[in-house]
């Protein structure tokens, strides 16, 4: 929901970043208001994967230009555990699989660093029980998750809503979604779709990093961005995702591909 | 085992080694004799040295067969059949001699195939370079002994971005009992270079004899050599086998081996990935029964960053036969990101076989992605009856799945005729009836 | 973020100090008199001591084994006294009886041991430097039948026993270090569980060395009859010294028709400082004889002290249908240097073999995994399992895995499986992004990595066991 008048959670300018030394980013401007939706569209390569871990703060990323002022903070000076605190969540696009530590355990800790950093109760196993498996139904998650090693020997689909689980727990400000629709069947499409829905309000914003239109179906987005050689070259409603779908990326260089607001009819 | 026997095995060799005139010592002469000097300061292994555990050569001790020096006079018909249809280009070597009359070098698509003497005038410095000097002798027995007793040498150049579509065939026979052969052989394949080498051993003898052979490689940056080396000795035969391959910088090394024969073998294969990125596959498959001895120790040495090697090691094991293996993977300080596997399989095929396995890894850095794995048991039951609910008797489920288990290596050849030829004796080895 | 796990390493030794307790120290040096010396001292019978000097004179004819991966200057056998035992005071009924010095030495290291025992339900039997102080719960145990009493103890009161299981799984000529363990061992722990009993708790020892250059040869004697099961606990500290110590133990399990034995160790002896100077040689032999049918010996070990950790806890399958286990975490950290494993000895038929075993190098150290599984023409059936998973922190350490596998019977069947992995970038990014610090990280992944072996180990142990990791970890990982 756009509402010029709502605070601004989100502040990108100029940003430049490297990894091993290559230019990935290449000057990327950004605005996010709370109880937006924004979608990042674009090939692979373009570089929305990249933008998407910096704002995680990813230690593979060299910023090298640039600011984020994120919550009234520059977010530079906060280490990855920091912004998870602050409530920066990205949820991964391979997310990693970690032998041996049990999910509940995992999700638990998680859950109540972040609820300890906000001064809010933390919960004991038995609590945290309860309170987790009411968020799982939401996913329509079986409890078995909770008891398996984090994320090991998940399907993809089964990964992809476990990061939303970790999102409906940990309630951040700002959740950046890399991905998750690839590798979805329709139905766990929808099911995923579903939870993000339930978990937007007008405090909280969402940036959505995607390749394709069809997760936009579910997941209606305020702004649609474009995304080209590390830089935003095209800004516009929802509608430009159909577009996009419809005509591919090629049709925004062949049209007035320097506008960043230009909306095509 | 007795210390005595090996010193008399040695000291008959040394005895029988000519002394290279001393007017006319060249660098290859000196290579000689300073592998003879090395061949003094060491002794026959034991099987109390941790490399010989289990492989007890105390029986070749009692065979100090002299070097065949001269060969009988072999036609192209009699061993027609062991020729390859695919490779245009052969190099034979008789009990250890060149045989020029049965190879042929001619079409060799701009490579430098030939026996040492005839190359040596022209790529003396090229050769000086690698020959000896990939194969340490200073610590190996027979390294040192092949290396002293060397007098011709398969040769085999291929220049910078030359590709040779066919494969090079060296085969090496034995004829005569009671000899001992040294065959050897140099591959220096050069940057950007591409070659495929087969490397051979059949015997037309019954009776016992001794092969030491030594092969050295060296691959320069970006170079892909495809090595298939089969073993088929009869079953009185002693086999010692050494190749030490070296790969540079995004080079790859491809090799099959496969061992039918002799009464007790060894191969040594070690591969160093000297260079960054460099890449090695060491597969290999071992089919004894009776009595029969077979050992393979790899050595793949991990030196530099990226490097990747891959290694399939299997062995049927028949009768009251004995099959070994030891594969070691290095992985040195500073080799980051390396990412090696390796699987040694084992099947006995009766309740007298034995296998003895040690894959083993040594790991000193962090960042690698490094497995091994060892299986040895029987033909798996489900899979038996699987076949069987399909209707095949017992004995045919079980034909099928030793041939298939051996299949899986065979696969890997990518000569068509060889492959065939070798399915068939698998075919011919596996099947009880 | 490799600072962060730099950092968590260099934690000084908690355990290190010298109780001040007056020793009764032999001379250094090893000879007949020597051995003579401590079967008087100990008041023992003709026999033992012939089995003393026999063990002596075979070790004479050995020489120090060199096989193993781990290097060390070599050690002066005479130099080294053999004997040394607080004075004996009066004899000791109860705790309260015990030198207060003694038992604040037990509370710095952590260990209330009345209290522990009462509260864990633990019979201790203390063992400090070499003569056993004080045994707890004795008599409770007694009622059911059992024996758990110092080996020296034992000598006199159940020599028939010691006489007839001593030196039978591991004999005297073993190697040369049970050799030399058989020829002066001091002391020890005995347990003997009669046919039928369950032992109705988990037993225990600390043993703790203490007079600095006196080297420490425990001798443990297990015995498991028909039917019978009991699990025992062993666990180590031991106070910072300079000079290298040597401890070369023995220990013994037998187990008969369908009896059970479980043994865990939690080793942390003192692994010299970050210099690689000090720190304790552990050489051990220890093995066990599954000599009943159906009858199972299981080896828990969490290693993460001593300069060096030479052992293999052994399994002889001799029973038809007896079963081995071995669950192994090794941490070395420094230049610390461990080179431990298990050998599975399969000999009866439908015999069953487990290995896991988990190392963590990280600092200078080095780690290898050496296994053997054998299985002989005798053992139908026989199945093994082996799992050898190495992580590595930092690049200056090294992790090597030598499987020996031997097969002899077609019916086997071996399967062994071994990878190598370090605690990721992305691992450990994926936690930080969940607002999980990077300590906590590590020490969630290095648990999870461990935990296949922690899930053997009984409750208190284990989580004591998960603490010492970490401890010994902080500041390496990050």
């Amino acid at each position: 929901m756009i509402d010029q008048n709502s605070k601004t959670l989100l502040e990108v300018r100029g940003l430049h970043a490297n990894v091993s030394g290559i230019e990935i980013l290449k000057g990327v401007d950004l605005t996010v208001r709370s109880g937006e939706i924004h979608a990042i569209m674009g090939i692979n390569g373009s570089g929305k994967s990249t933008f998407a871990k910096i704002l995680a703060g990813h230690p593979a990323y060299e910023v090298t230009a640039g600011t984020i002022i994120f919550n009234d903070r520059n977010l530079f000076d906060l280490d990855p555990e920091e912004r998870a605190r602050a409530g920066v969540f990205l949820a991964f696009q391979y997310p990693i699989e970690i032998p041996g530590v049990a999910n509940n355990q995992f999700l638990r800790l998680a859950y109540n660093t972040v609820q300890s950093q906000r001064g809010k109760e933390e919960l004991d196993p038995l609590e945290f029980d309860d309170f987790v498996r009411e968020k799982m139904k939401l996913l329509e998650m079986s409890p078995d998750f909770l008891d398996r090693s984090v994320n090991e020997g998940f399907s993809g689909g089964e990964k992809k809503r476990n990061e939303i689980l970790q999102m409906a727990l940990l309630e951040p400000k700002l959740a950046i979604l890399d991905e998750t629709d690839s590798g979805l069947d329709i139905d766990a499409l929808r099911i995923v779709a579903n939870g993000v829905n339930q978990l937007t309000n007008k405090d909280n914003a969402t940036i959505l990093v995607t390749h394709y239109q069809r997760l936009l179906d579910y997941i209606v987005p305020d702004y649609v961005h474009v995304m080209e050689s590390g830089r935003i070259i095209k800004t516009s409603g929802k509608e430009l995702a159909k577009e996009l779908e419809a005509h591919g990326y090629d049709w925004i260089n062949a049209d007035d591909g320097c506008s960043t607001t230009g909306v095509r009819a | 085992m007795n210390t005595m026997i090996s010193n008399g095995y040695l000291e008959n060799l040394i005895r029988s080694w000519q002394k290279p005139a001393a007017a006319s010592l060249s660098w290859f002469d000196q290579l000689r004799a300073n592998a003879m000097d090395n061949v003094n300061t060491l002794r026959m292994p034991t099987t109390h040295d941790e490399e010989w555990r289990f492989t007890d050569i105390s029986p070749l001790s009692r065979l100090p067969y002299p070097a065949a020096y001269a060969a009988p006079q072999l036609q192209s018909s009699d061993i027609k059949h062991c020729y390859l249809a695919e490779a245009i280009c052969r190099l034979v070597f008789v009990d250890g001699q060149y045989a020029p009359d049965l190879s042929n070098i001619s079409n060799n698509a701009g490579a430098i195939i030939g026996n040492l003497s005839s190359l040596v005038a022209a790529h003396g410095d090229t050769i000086a370079r690698y020959l000896g000097q990939l194969a340490e002798f200073q610590n190996d027995v027979f390294t040192a002994l092949n290396t002293a007793f060397l007098h011709d040498s398969a040769c085999i150049i291929i220049p910078q971005n030359v590709s040779v579509t066919t494969p090079i065939h060296l085969l090496f026979i034995t004829t005569q009992k009671e000899i001992t052969s040294y065959p050897r052989c140099l591959l220096i394949a050069e940057s950007g270079s591409n070659a495929t080498v087969v490397e051979d051993y059949v015997t037309t003898e019954e009776a016992a004899y001794v092969t030491n052979s030594v092969v050295e490689m060296n691959l320069a940056d970006t170079a892909h050599v495809s090595h298939i080396r089969i073993q088929r000795d009869n079953q009185q035969a002693f086999h010692i086998g050494n190749c030490t391959v070296s790969l540079a910088q995004a080079s790859q090394y491809y090799s099959v081996s496969i061992t039918l024969g002799a009464y007790i073998s060894r191969y040594n294969l070690n591969v160093t990935l000297a260079g960054e990125g460099a890449e090695c596959t060491t597969d290999g498959l071992v089919l004894i029964s009776g009595r029969q001895l077979a050992d393979t120790h790899t050595f793949i040495d991990h030196v530099k960053p990226h490097g990747k090697s891959r290694q399939l090691h299997k062995c049927i094991v028949d009768g009251m036969a004995h099959g070994v293996f030891n594969g070691k993977i290095m992985v040195r300080p500073h080799a980051q990101l390396t990412d090696s596997s390796q699987l040694s399989r084992n099947l006995l095929l009766t309740n007298k076989a034995r296998i003895d396995t040690k894959p083993q890894l040594e790991i000193f850095t962090d960042d690698v992605k490094c497995a091994h794995g060892a299986t040895v048991g029987q033909l798996d039951k489900e899979e038996i009856f699987y076949l069987k609910s399909r209707g095949l008797s017992d004995l045919t489920a079980r034909n099928l799945l030793t041939y298939a288990f051996g299949g899986e290596v065979i696969d890997r050849i990518s000569i068509s005729s060889l492959k065939r030829e070798l399915e068939e004796i698998v075919l011919a080895r596996t099947q009880i009836s | 973020m490799s600072a962060v796990l730099q950092n968590l390493v260099n934690q000084p030794y908690r355990h290190g100090f010298v109780t001040e307790i007056e020793s009764d120290i032999a001379p250094k040096g090893l000879n007949e008199e020597i051995i003579r010396l401590i079967s008087s001292k100990k008041n023992e019978p003709e026999w033992l001591l012939a089995f003393r000097l026999q063990a002596y004179e075979k070790w004479l004819s050995m020489t120090e084994p060199r096989w193993q991966n781990v290097k060390y200057p070599e050690i002066d056998f005479q130099s080294i006294s053999y004997y040394s035992a607080p004075k004996p005071k009066k004899k000791l009924a109860s705790m309260d009886e015990v030198d207060p010095e003694l038992l604040r030495t037990f509370e710095k290291l952590g260990v209330p041991m009345h209290e522990r025992a009462a509260l864990a339900g633990v019979a201790v039997d203390v063992i400090f430097d070499s003569v056993s102080v004080a045994t707890t719960y004795k008599e409770k145990l007694a009622e059911v039948g059992i024996i758990f009493c110092s080996i020296s103890e034992a000598v006199h009161t159940h020599p028939e026993l010691v006489k007839q299981y001593l030196g039978t799984v591991v004999p005297t000529g073993d190697n040369f270090y049970a050799a030399l363990n058989s020829a002066v061992f001091t002391d020890g722990s005995f347990c003997f569980i009669p046919k039928g009993v369950k032992c109705p708790m988990d037993l225990s020892t600390y043993f703790r060395i203490n007079t600095e250059g006196s080297g420490q040869f425990e001798r443990t004697l297990i015995i498991a009859e028909e039917g019978a099961s009991v699990s025992y606990l062993e666990g180590c500290t031991a106070p910072r010294f300079d000079t290298n110590q040597l401890h070369a133990a023995v220990v013994e399990l037998i187990a008969l028709d369908n009896a059970e034995i479980k043994y865990s160790t939690v080793q942390n002896w003192y692994a010299g400082d970050e210099k690689g100077v000090g720190g304790i040689y552990n050489f051990v032999t220890k093995r066990g004889l599954a000599k009943g049918v159906n009858s199972r010996i299981s080896w828990t070990q969490v290693e993460t002290g001593s300069a060096i950790t030479w052992k293999y806890p052994s399994c002889i399958l001799r029973g038809d249908n007896s079963v081995g286990e071995f669950y192994s975490v090794a941490v070395t950290n420094n230049y610390q240097q461990a080179d431990t494993g298990t050998k599975m000895i399969h000999i009866g038929r439908n015999t069953r073999s487990t290995i896991v075993s988990k190392s963590i190098s990280a600092g200078h150290s080095n780690s290898s995994y050496r296994g053997l599984v054998r299985v002989a023409p005798t053992a139908e059936n026989a199945r093994n399992y082996s799992q050898c998973d190495s992580m590595l922190i930092g690049d200056q350490c090294g992790a090597n895995t030598f499987p020996y596998i031997q097969v002899n019977n077609n019916s086997a069947k071996v399967e062994h499986e071994a990878s190598t992995s370090k605690i990721g970038e992305d691992q450990l990014f994926y936690f930080l992004q969940r607002g999980i610090g990077a300590e906590e990280a590590v020490s969630m992944i290095i648990n999870g990595f461990c935990k296949e072996v922690f899930q053997q180990l009984p409750m208190e142990f284990a989580v004591e066991a998960t603490k010492l990791l970490s401890f010994k970890l902080e500041g390496s990982v990050g």
